[in-house]
């Protein structure tokens, strides 16, 4: 067990490090990178539609990015798409499931057998109800207290925000 | 509840639908009280309402029962009680805090999440584990918790099912004959059909729009949801890791551009020094990797 603990761990540290050299993004309209997250900070220089960049980290709206001259900025999240792969967007988090993606089996703590599990139109459409395990979901639920103290150890405030007005714009 | 109070309630409505159809055939020249009429149409519709939630709570039982047939929970009580506590923190910023709220991480390696009626919302460890943060959950959960509120499974499954019933009063089966009956896997057939179709692509650009707000409410950052749309925009469909999202849902490149359209109205960027929750959202997703302590590269 204990060696494939460690084969794995540098299964996991190299997968790491690929997924983070990929994570790449492309601009999608001609905008400024910015020297800071906000639409009123300094611009440092113009960036034309399809510039590659790489993504260092989110801010709000913003996206961190690096151009391929080495200059670092801040580009608005909607001016950019990521890089498409065939388990997605691999900045930050993302490259977790690469792992999953791999065939790897078991021991994911999971009620899982082995490999990789679909879930398909075809799932759902044959889906054989299991009632017991609705009642299984009991056992993990939070009271509303658990939920308030959770908030706030994240110093997560509540506030009142109204809904958003659906624009209408061209659809892709 | 025994039998006597069911009879109760389900006679209450009609002696009053009766006494209105009695007022309704009274002669004009006697004057009718239309405030009177009023405030028994209210009494009806307040007499209604609890019968209303319990027909919900048994649709949405049926529903989720039919979902977790398709994948199971996983069994692993951190995970799931985190998903619980940032799921209920959103789903008290709604106007539906008081229902029986159930979240569940279900075992699927394919990206997806989903929401039945009565309160409960699954997301696969696929899309978990595509995620950043606790922001980009609170903003997915949002989403679907926002289904619930609007109740828009509800109206497509009892539609459905009240047509297979062909007239009969769902809610006394429902009450009748509990959970392993003709009604029961009645909705189950009616859930294998909408969850494998998708509702109107209307009411999923409403769920990302108000999504998004319940998850800003909450006090987290506004853009977790677009962040997570920007990954599903970036896996190639040909994977099929995303077969049945695609086959229920607008594009994300559709729902991005809807999106940012409507909280650039909203003006949301105020709120974008909100908490991320990088930290804790990765101390606890990283127990679904065998390896665990390792850090990631970024």
């Amino acid at each position: 067990m204990k060696r494939w603990g460690s084969i794995l761990l540098v299964l996991l540290v190299t997968l790491g490090v690929h997924a983070a050299s990929q994570s790449g993004a492309q601009t999608i309209m001609d905008t400024q990178l910015n020297a800071a997250p906000y639409s009123d900070a300094s611009n440092i220089v113009p960036v034309p539609a399809s510039t590659n960049v790489t993504i260092l980290s989110r801010q709000g709206g913003w996206y961190h990015v690096r151009l391929d001259s080495g200059q670092d900025g801040w580009l608005r999240m909607t001016s950019l798409r990521m890089n498409s792969s065939s388990s997605g967007s691999s900045w930050g988090m993302g490259w977790l499931s690469q792992l999953f993606g791999s065939g790897r089996s078991g021991a994911t703590g999971t009620t899982a057998t082995t490999g990789v599990r679909g879930l398909n139109t075809g799932d759902i459409a044959k889906a054989r109800p299991d009632p017991q395990a609705v009642d299984s979901l009991n056992a993990w639920i939070a009271t509303p207290g658990q939920a308030r103290q959770f908030a706030q150890e994240l110093h997560l405030k509540a506030q009142q925000i109204p809904y958003l007005p659906d624009i209408k714009v061209q659809q892709p | 509840m025994n039998r006597r109070d069911v009879m109760k309630r389900l006679m209450r409505p009609l002696l009053l639908a009766g006494l209105l159809a009695f007022c309704g055939l009274t002669p004009v020249s006697a004057g009718i009280d239309w405030n009177n009429v009023f405030n028994t149409l209210k009494t009806v519709k307040q007499a209604v309402k609890p019968a209303d939630l319990h027909e919900e709570e048994q649709i949405g039982y049926a529903t989720a029962a039919t979902l977790l047939g398709a994948a199971k929970p996983i069994d692993n009580a951190d995970v799931q009680r985190y998903v619980n506590r940032v799921g209920l923190w959103v789903a008290l910023q709604s106007e539906r805090p008081d229902l029986p709220w159930h979240f569940a991480v279900v075992a699927s390696d394919d990206i997806d999440a989903f929401a039945a009626p009565g309160g409960y919302v699954f997301i696969t460890r696929g899309l978990l584990l595509h995620m950043r943060s606790e922001a980009e959950l609170a903003g997915v959960l949002g989403h679907e918790i926002t289904h619930v509120v609007m109740k828009d499974h509800l109206k497509a499954l009892q539609r459905a099912a009240k047509q297979q019933l062909l007239g009969q009063a769902l809610n006394y089966e429902l009450q009748q004959h509990g959970k392993n009956t003709e009604v029961f896997n009645k909705i189950a057939n009616a859930t294998r059909t909408l969850y494998s179709r998708g509702l109107d692509k209307a009411d999923e650009f409403q769920a990302d729009r108000m999504g998004v707000v319940l998850a800003t409410r909450a006090g987290y950052d506004p853009y977790g949801l677009m962040a997570v749309l920007q990954t599903l925009e970036s896996i190639d469909p040909k994977s099929g890791r995303m077969q049945l999202l695609l086959a229920t849902h607008p594009t994300p490149a559709a729902r991005i551009v809807l999106l940012a359209a409507a909280m650039q109205a909203g003006h949301m960027d105020q709120y974008g020094n909100q908490v991320e929750g990088r930290e804790r959202f990765l101390q606890v997703v990283k127990k679904l990797v065998p390896a665990s302590g390792t850090q990631p590269a970024h």
